[in-house]
């Protein structure tokens, strides 16, 4: 014969520092603990995130410089250069002036002397060779015409190329169609940009559903006792939403660090030609890319994780 | 209640009401439903029909974001005891304890582990892992586990199922005094030697349906066990 189960009140402690203990050790602790113990099967969706947010932080700082490209070929696109004739008239140019910038489609107009051309000419690469080469200078003083709306470039073109004061043979800068060429390249590299990451996304979360959905399985008598004794929903399910937040911040965690030392090594190897193709990405703006796959990281893998439960797990 | 898997009827119109205290044994052939009752007092399933009163508390409505509440009030004891192999006795008693309530200190959990495992004689074998204990034992360690948050109900399903007949009484000897400090108890049992000497309360059910409703103390036919 055994014992009598006594039925007496036990006294319980109802304090906040045993329910904090408790909560830390079922969340973080046992999630922290069944992480190690299931690194094997974890080891997939670590790579695959890991590789996924690589691709995200640099086709996203990709999509800043491109952003940031655009946005100056805009400004150079909707900035016209008006050509003055050599043997213009101040007149003819100062009238010409005039017209210009009473237009309200115009923002400014500025004289560029010869002198000035030149000099603008010599700070941009290959050009100082050309200058050098002419004993005379060969960049004629133009009017610089600042557009309010790019696509008013075109009808101020037409309005001043004719004009008695413009240069016949070179009148103006305007490449009909180059801003609408660089905007199609921008969208279509954005287009593949989303796509290649959309497929990443969906490769990755499907590797970490079933690695959640693996680590589910070996655990299921844990998760089934813990249900039947009456361990409540959150204590089943936030091991494992704890446990994928973890493989997502590792993953995050890799995948920033590589976003930024590929930066940084960017920058360091030419700054100049490199503010020249990725203009913007500063140390700052790859210290925030980094920041926001790491936050992308914990975001993917915790979530990825409550997807999973939802489906393999008894509500 | 009724409890329908698809066409087939698992419980047809089933009417009963256990008493505090008692402890009532649940017969009939294999498939006849025992198991189906047992999981919609725990509400690891709901009626298709009817209602389901655990203490107090409506199983047959509950959300799933409450079923754990309903949980703590019932105790489950399983043939196969379900206890976690990596844990020791002590601690399987222990994380039943903490799991189902967060206030409870470790040392706590220990002193009330340590309790219940003195209370069903096995309190010299905490520190055994499941491997080193025997299905008495381990059957001791479940029942254990189960009553240490003092439900008000205990639900067992062939606790005796894997045990020799002298273990088997051992156990049964247990459910009884769970029984006598006031805790409802259902045992579902093919035991046909252990339901006819204890003479408490029999629900004998046959596909599905209650047909038999005998008081403890009654002696009746075990009609059941020639279709078991």
């Amino acid at each position: 014969m055994a014992g009598v189960v006594v039925k007496g009140r036990f006294p319980r402690r109802q304090t906040m520092r045993v329910v904090a203990t408790n909560i830390v050790r079922h969340l973080f602790y046992s999630a922290a603990r069944n992480w190690i113990r299931n690194l094997g099967s974890i080891a997939p969706a670590l790579g695959s995130m890991a590789l996924l947010l690589l691709m995200s932080g640099i086709v996203g700082l990709s999509g800043f410089a491109l952003y940031n490209l655009e946005q100056v070929e805009a400004g150079q696109a909707s900035l016209l250069h008006v050509y003055i004739r050599d043997n213009a008239s101040t007149t003819d140019v100062n009238a010409l002036w005039d017209r210009l910038a009473q237009d309200r489609r115009v923002a400014s107009v500025d004289f560029i002397t010869r002198a000035e051309a030149l000099v603008r000419a010599q700070r941009i690469p290959g050009l100082p060779q050309l200058a050098d080469a002419s004993e005379s200078n060969p960049f004629p003083a133009s009017l610089d015409v600042q557009v309010k709306n790019i696509n008013d470039v075109a009808a101020i073109d037409t309005l001043a190329r004719t004009d008695i004061a413009v240069d016949p043979v070179y009148p103006t800068s305007y490449d009909k169609g180059a801003y609408q060429r660089i905007q199609a390249v921008v969208f279509g590299v954005a287009v593949a940009g989303f796509t290649l990451l959309g497929l990443l996304a969906f490769v990755a979360v499907t590797v970490t559903i079933n690695s959640v959905r693996a680590a589910i399985h070996s655990r299921r008598d844990e998760v089934t006792i813990m249900q039947l004794v009456g361990a409540p929903r959150w204590m089943v399910r936030g091991p494992f939403v704890v446990e994928g937040a973890i493989t997502g911040a590792l993953a995050g965690l890799v995948a920033g660090l590589v976003t930024f030392g590929l930066t940084m090594a960017g920058i360091s190897a030419g700054s100049g030609t490199f503010t020249q193709f990725a203009p913007g990405v500063t140390v700052t703006v790859a210290a925030i890319a980094a920041a926001i796959v790491f936050a992308i990281g914990v975001g993917l893998g915790s979530g990825s994780s409550v997807v999973s439960l939802r489906r393999h797990l008894e509500s | 209640m009724a409890r329908a898997y698809g066409p087939r009827l698992a419980l047809d119109d089933v009417r009963l009401a256990l008493e505090p205290g008692e402890l009532t044994f649940l017969v009939g052939p294999s498939g006849a439903g025992k198991t189906t009752l047992l999981k919609l007092i725990n509400r690891e399933i709901r009626p298709t029909k009817g209602e389901v009163w655990v203490d107090g508390i409506p199983a047959h409505a509950l959300k799933a974001s409450r079923v754990a509440e309903l949980r703590r009030r019932v105790g489950v004891v399983f043939q196969d005891y379900k206890l976690l192999p990596r844990l020791t006795a002590l601690e399987n008693v222990a994380f039943g304890l903490q799991v189902s309530d967060l206030r409870i200190s470790d040392a706590e959990a220990i002193d009330r582990s340590l309790d219940a495992l003195d209370a069903v004689g096995i309190g010299d074998r905490g520190a055994a892992f499941p491997h080193q204990l025997s299905g008495g034992q381990l059957q001791r360690v479940a029942v254990a586990r189960a009553m240490v948050t003092q439900p008000p109900v205990l639900i067992a399903d062939e606790p005796t199922g894997n045990l020799d007949m002298e273990t088997a009484w051992q156990v049964m000897d247990l459910l009884e005094d769970v029984a006598a400090s006031g805790t409802t108890v259902l045992v579902a049992t093919h035991n046909v030697e252990i339901v006819t000497r204890l003479q408490r309360r029999i629900l004998t059910l046959v596909q599905g349906r209650l047909v038999r409703d005998q008081p403890a103390g009654a002696i009746g036919s075990m009609a059941w066990l020639a279709s078991s």
